[in-house]
């Protein structure tokens, strides 16, 4: 597990106590006292609840009446209605479940690829972090948006079992594969310094394995910047996906998410404002409550820089 | 920390190299990349024989014309990406034998009169099945340079269209044995069969003469640079072009109409964005919008300073193909659609829509049903409209044999004709997403309306380079890799024989052959289809009424409606007229502004 | 140093054959083509598919035809009349050459379409760059210094803000409110243009210029803005409560020379390095920009290109873009080994 320091707390008369500056318990305490970080956390926290619950709305987000349609909010419609009646606020939870998994799908994707990249060439070093880090580099070399538009024609056509044309799993596995990289590095910077702590040597020469080492050893103390660069990652997923749903790349109706009921919304943007202002407003909120998050996660792990980040004096 | 103070050095003076440079480039960006053609003489002496041109009397300033579209033309050359644009610029600037005007009837150009039959411009061999076309040219029509438009140049432009290696293809063409000069201002074209649609082969939205003393054949027809800096005969020549961003036409005064244009220039801009197209029209930053869409119409049409010009007669019809083959093969009888190879299927999927409601509500009104494809003039066929009957379709599906007996909603196969007992009716309905959101909210109500009569379909949407690509690249219509199919479409100019071969022949039916996509095949049909090849009007119009018929019958498609081919301009401008036929400037030298 | 210099030089030459072999495969292979028929006739004859297919190149197979895009064809015969017999030659050079082939949509000569499109996004981007480096530092220091108070608070709500804003929304919204709501008090026009570089026919002016730059820069910037402040507080607390800062308190200097002599000068080095490192992401980050404000930049190019499967210039525009990333880093590596001896003889 993770060790333990502590600073020792001397007031006059008392006793003298030592509170943990690391561990679980202390991160916790340090992520609590940032306002910004819980207020994320609570939207976010509200906004997964609510797409999780979508299926409860009585209105089907798929079915169209024509009488009603282009209402402004009212009570029946707190979002007001679109092009074929369909309840604005139905079709935005249940694009907030297609944007949420694509998010969490891309930071999956990140993590699976880009975390044991990055622990394998910080952790072997030479031979085994030059060819890794050429590959992150080749990978880091591509014009990213450009790439991801391609790739997206490419895969989104793909009619094989899991992928049925455009597919949710499609666009998350493009985006993803184009954004492992951070982690890659992230990861490296952070094993190449932790592999030389004492603790470490002391593991090793207590008899285990690499394997063990890289795995129980090293990479929970790693996790601070990892989850840190995750909560942001999210927030960036979600946008290039509304990017290229924008564009028309990315997911196609009649499947909504944020990014192609904006898509939509944008011909309507003076008649009816609310078409793109609540799919809008939603991916702003997720955002900016992701970086409210990142940004308290990053000072909870983090309060006297013991691990740098790339890119960091 | 020397090293690190020197790199920041080092890429803050890079950063500032890069601003300074760009700066310094885009003072070139006002410039054309494209010279003005050398040849250009606008004072050039107008030949004898014309009455020049009276100076008004007032110095007014000149009248520009503000046109918006959303993308460059690739050239000026039509014929070779047809994006309607080439054809809008090239309508500016050049002139074919002849032209369409918008209730489709021919009048020359270029051409002093329309050859025929009667007045013996066409010679026709009726035993070997051929004829020669002999057409007489205007003698009073220049280029911009002052040059005379000769039978040369027309068989300067036959030479290198025909040309196998930089050519490329026209309708028509295998029809077309030669182009032979006769005298300076006449040609005769012979042809090698009898094809029905001579008048407008040379002219209206295809093709334009090119000059040959200007353009270089060694750069081929689809690529010269003429076509990028084009010599002009017609009312108007290119000044300036900036790639992306605009264009800029001014009058030529070597245009054989004494009188025209009215307007003095015509600037052309390129604005990608709808909304701002139609906020440009309001704000009076632009006079025409091309290619105006339903719910733009919709949004103005209360408004008092702009107009819509919307054509008698409509061209692009949303229309439903189905895949007679299974889903993924070609073979209709090797491996006929479970499902849709029963024509009461067909039948009663054409019962369930309700084309009023989508034409209404989706595209504002706007579209008019159409159900054939034979239903503009000078061929439009008396087919009863089919009746639009939930519950009568319904029961044409029970008595197909597709009745739901589980009860979820879904019909399944029980006494079907091609499919195994128990088959759900379960379909893919694909559609296009360049056109926009109407489209997409078609196929969504189509399927929900089919969806109420027991017909599931799963949605789809693809972009039309997958759509309509070639089998070898994996184009979805071309490898059958769909059941039902939702598009635009309609044939250009008065001529339906080629679209009707392309989409219904047997020959077509052959991947990468033809766009049969339905691949049905019925005898009577092709054989009808061999008949329509004669210049004998009430025949062809006969001929293809029967061939109307069958399709009614049949069903390989449903048509839906048509789409709205208008263009909205400021009230200022009058004298401008939408047609089908061509693009919006097809009368450019008319417009005037009030 | 030559030594590393001339194995830095192989290895981007490695890495950009490398890079181009995958980004001509990724192209060829996604699904459709460019001979799918685009504007009025959905579909293309099959007789015109066939002349295409010869003048594109595309009836040759795929291995050949990188060969050809790389070294051109001119050295070999090719059957350009379709009649079975290779009888002429061919008239590319490949890229080696300059050659970047012709695009199917214009038959122009890629490298004179991009060059100019390029150019303007260039522009683009570095008055984009700009203005955001010229509000973003200050924003930065000034939340440095005052951490945690309100407006390091208000500050910092802004900065998240601007970075979870979609930028083509941010595009239209204000378009909208520029262009078609708000009017000059004085002469009833919109305040700002819609679109485009310059007003048409107008001589070169520097106000309409900017008047012309003003939305979609904004557009653009808010991003960076918000990334750049950040990061810049970031760096500035680090550096503000090193010792050296205390010593130059010490010695009694004014806390302003303190801020702007000593920790501004550091704190910036790491945000030109991200700088430099971000530059070459522009090249694909402006498609927005460039489409809702009628922008001829290489963003847009790069859009249409794609929708209609026009190789040669989706090959250009993404080898130009890998090269310009390739190149960059290996003139920071280069500049790093220059100034850092232990780096080379890694």
């Amino acid at each position: 597990m993770s060790q333990t320091a502590g600073t020792a707390t001397l007031t006059p008369g008392a006793p003298a106590r030592v509170t943990a500056t690391s561990g679980r318990t202390a991160v916790w305490r340090r992520f609590r006292r940032h306002p910004g970080a819980i207020a994320g956390a609570a939207v976010l926290g509200l906004i997964t609840l609510a797409v999780l619950l979508a299926p409860l709305s009585p209105y089907d987000p798929e079915a169209s009446d024509l009488s009603v349609r282009f209402q402004p909010p009212s009570w029946q419609h707190p979002m007001g209605t679109d092009a074929l009646g369909r309840d604005l606020m139905t079709r935005v939870l249940y694009g907030g479940r297609v944007s949420l998994t694509v998010g969490v799908l891309v930071v999956a994707i990140s993590l699976v690829i880009g975390v044991p990249i990055g622990a394998l060439a910080g952790f072997y070093g030479g031979r085994v972090d030059s060819i890794l880090m050429r590959l992150t580099d080749i990978f880091l070399s591509l014009p990213a948006f450009l790439v991801l538009i391609l790739l997206s024609a490419i895969l989104r056509e793909v009619d094989a079992p899991l992928f049925e044309r455009n597919n949710v799993l499609t666009i998350g596995l493009v985006i993803g594969v184009l954004s492992w990289m951070t982690f890659a590095r992230l990861v490296r910077a952070a094993f190449l310094t932790l592999r030389e702590t004492d603790f470490v040597t002391a593991a090793r020469c207590a008899g285990a394995s690499n394997r063990r080492l890289i795995v129980t050893h090293i990479l929970p103390n790693a996790i601070g910047p990892i989850i840190v660069e995750a909560t942001l990652g999210l927030g960036y997923a979600i946008i290039e996906e509304s990017g290229l749903s924008f564009l028309g790349f990315g997911i196609q109706p009649p499947t909504p998410s944020w990014g192609n009921l904006l898509s939509n919304a944008q011909e309507y943007l003076t008649k009816y404002p609310w078409l793109a202002i609540f799919p809008g407003m939603m991916i702003f909120l997720t955002i900016i409550s992701a970086n409210y998050i990142g940004d308290g996660l990053r000072d909870a792990f983090d309060p006297h820089k013991v691990l740098k980040k790339v890119g960091e004096v | 920390m020397m090293h690190s103070r020197t790199l920041s050095a080092l890429s803050l003076v890079c950063l500032f190299a890069l601003l300074l440079a760009s700066l310094a480039g885009c003072g070139q960006a006002t410039e054309a990349p494209q010279a003005e053609p050398t040849a250009a003489s606008p004072e050039a002496e107008p030949s004898a024989g014309q009455p020049t041109a009276a100076p008004t009397v007032e110095e007014t300033a000149p009248q520009s014309v503000v046109i918006v579209i959303p993308e460059d033309p690739p050239s000026f050359n039509a014929i070779v990406a047809d994006t309607g644009y080439d054809a809008m610029v090239m309508e500016l600037t050049m002139l074919g034998l002849t032209d369409i005007d918008p209730e489709g009837n021919i009048f020359p150009e270029l051409a002093a009169e329309l050859p025929t039959v009667e007045n013996g411009g066409v010679a026709l061999d009726e035993e070997a099945g051929t004829m020669e076309v002999t057409w007489k040219l205007r003698q009073d029509v220049q280029w911009q340079d002052g040059k005379a438009v000769t039978a040369d140049d027309v068989v300067f432009t036959w030479n290198a269209i025909s040309d196998p290696a930089t050519g490329t293809w026209m309708q028509g063409i295998d029809y077309i044995g030669g182009v032979a000069k006769v005298d300076d201002y006449t040609f005769v074209i012979s042809y090698t069969g009898i094809y029905p649609g001579y008048l407008t082969q040379f002219g209206a939205e295809q093709l334009a003469i090119w000059p040959a003393h200007y353009c270089d054949p060694a750069q081929g027809f689809t690529a010269w640079d003429c076509a990028r800096t084009p010599l002009s005969d017609g009312p108007f020549s290119l000044k300036e072009w900036v790639v992306g961003d605009h264009m800029i036409f001014v009058r030529n005064p070597n245009y054989y109409r004494p009188d025209k244009p009215v307007i003095d220039q015509i600037i052309v801009r390129i604005v990608p964005d709808a909304t701002v197209r139609k906020t440009m029209l309001l704000q009076g930053d632009a006079d025409v919008d091309v290619w105006t869409t339903e719910p733009i119409v919709d949004d103005l049409k209360d408004k008092p300073d702009v107009q819509v010009s919307i054509s008698p007669h409509p061209r692009w019809v949303l229309r439903l193909f189905f895949n007679l083959a299974a889903k993924g093969t070609v073979d209709p009888v090797a491996s006929p659609h479970p499902i849709l190879a029963d024509v009461r299927v067909r039948q009663a999927i054409r019962m369930a829509i309700d084309v009023d409601t989508i034409s209404q509500q989706i595209f504002y009104g706007y579209g008019t049903p159409v159900w054939t494809e034979l239903f503009r003039p000078p061929y439009a066929c008396d087919i009863a409209r089919p009746e639009y009957d939930p519950d009568a379709a319904a029961a044409l599906l029970e008595s197909a044999g597709w009745i739901d007996q589980d009860g979820n909603g879904v019909r399944e196969c029980h006494g079907c004709l091609n499919a195994e007992e128990g088959t759900p009716m379960e379909m893919e309905l694909i559609t296009y997403a360049e056109f926009g959101e109407p489209m997409t909210l078609s196929q969504q109500l189509i399927a929900e309306m089919l969806g109420k009569i027991g017909v599931k379909f799963q949605l789809t949407v693809v972009e039309g380079s997958v759509l309509w690509a070639t089998a070898a690249d994996g184009g979805i219509e071309q490898t059958g890799n769909f059941d039902v199919d939702l598009w635009d479409d309609g044939y250009s100019g008065t001529d339906p024989t080629d679209f009707l071969w392309e989409l219904y022949s047997a020959a077509a039916a052959e991947p990468d052959y033809g766009w049969n996509i339905s691949r049905w095949i019925n005898d009577d049909w092709n054989a009808l289809l061999d008949q329509a090849y004669t210049l004998d009007e009430a025949v062809r119009k006969d001929v293809f009424c029967q061939m109307a018929a069958i399709l009614d019958d049949e069903v390989p498609s449903i048509l839906l409606f048509s789409v709205i081919n208008a263009d909205a301009h400021s009230t200022r401008l009058e004298g401008i007229q939408s047609t089908t036929f061509d693009m919006v400037t097809w009368n450019a030298e008319e417009w005037s502004m009030k | 140093m030559s030594v590393y210099l001339i194995r830095r030089l192989l290895q981007t030459v490695a890495l950009l054959f490398l890079l181009s072999i995958v980004l001509f495969a990724l192209v060829n292979v996604a699904p459709g083509g460019p001979l799918a028929g685009h504007g009025q006739s959905r579909h293309v004859r099959p007789e015109r598919a066939a002349i295409l297919m010869r003048q594109f190149g595309l009836d040759k197979p795929l291995p050949v035809q990188y060969v050809i895009w790389l070294a051109g064809n001119d050295w070999m015969r090719v059957d350009a009349d379709g009649d079975g017999i290779a009888d002429s030659y061919g008239t590319r050079k490949g890229i080696l050459r300059g050659d970047f082939g012709f695009s199917f949509r214009t038959r122009q000569p890629v490298l004179a379409e991009i060059g100019q499109r390029l150019a303007n996004t260039i522009y683009l981007m570095a008055v984009t760059m700009l203005v955001a480096l010229v509000i973003a530092i200050p924003i930065g220091i000034i939340s440095a210094l005052r951490q945690y108070s309100a407006t390091d608070i208000a500050l910092t709500t802004f900065s998240f803000a601007g970075q979870a804003i979609p930028e083509f929304w941010l595009g239209l919204v204000l378009l909208l409110i520029f262009y078609a709501w708000l009017k000059n008090p004085f002469t009833g026009e919109p305040l700002l243009p819609p679109g485009g570089m310059y007003t048409l026919g107008a001589e070169f002016a520097l106000l309409d210029r900017i008047k012309h730059l003003i939305l979609p820069v904004a557009t653009g910037a808010l991003g960076w803005i918000a990334w750049y402040s950040r990061f810049l507080r970031s760096s500035m607390l680090d550096v503000i409560h090193q010792d050296y800062l205390r010593t130059a308190r010490a010695k009694g200097l004014s806390e302003r020379r303190v801020v702007y002599r000593h920790a501004l000068r550091n704190a910036v080095i790491p945000l030109v390095t991200v700088l430099a490192l971000d530059l070459p992401y522009l090249i694909g980050g402006t498609v927005f920009v460039e489409t809702i404000f009628a922008w001829p930049g290489m963003g847009r190019l790069y859009y249409q290109s794609a929708l209609q499967r026009d190789y040669p210039m989706l090959l250009a525009i993404l080898i130009i873009g890998a090269a310009a990333i390739i190149i960059s880093n290996l003139l920071a590596d280069v500049a790093y080994a220059y100034l850092d001896p232990r780096i080379r003889y890694n």
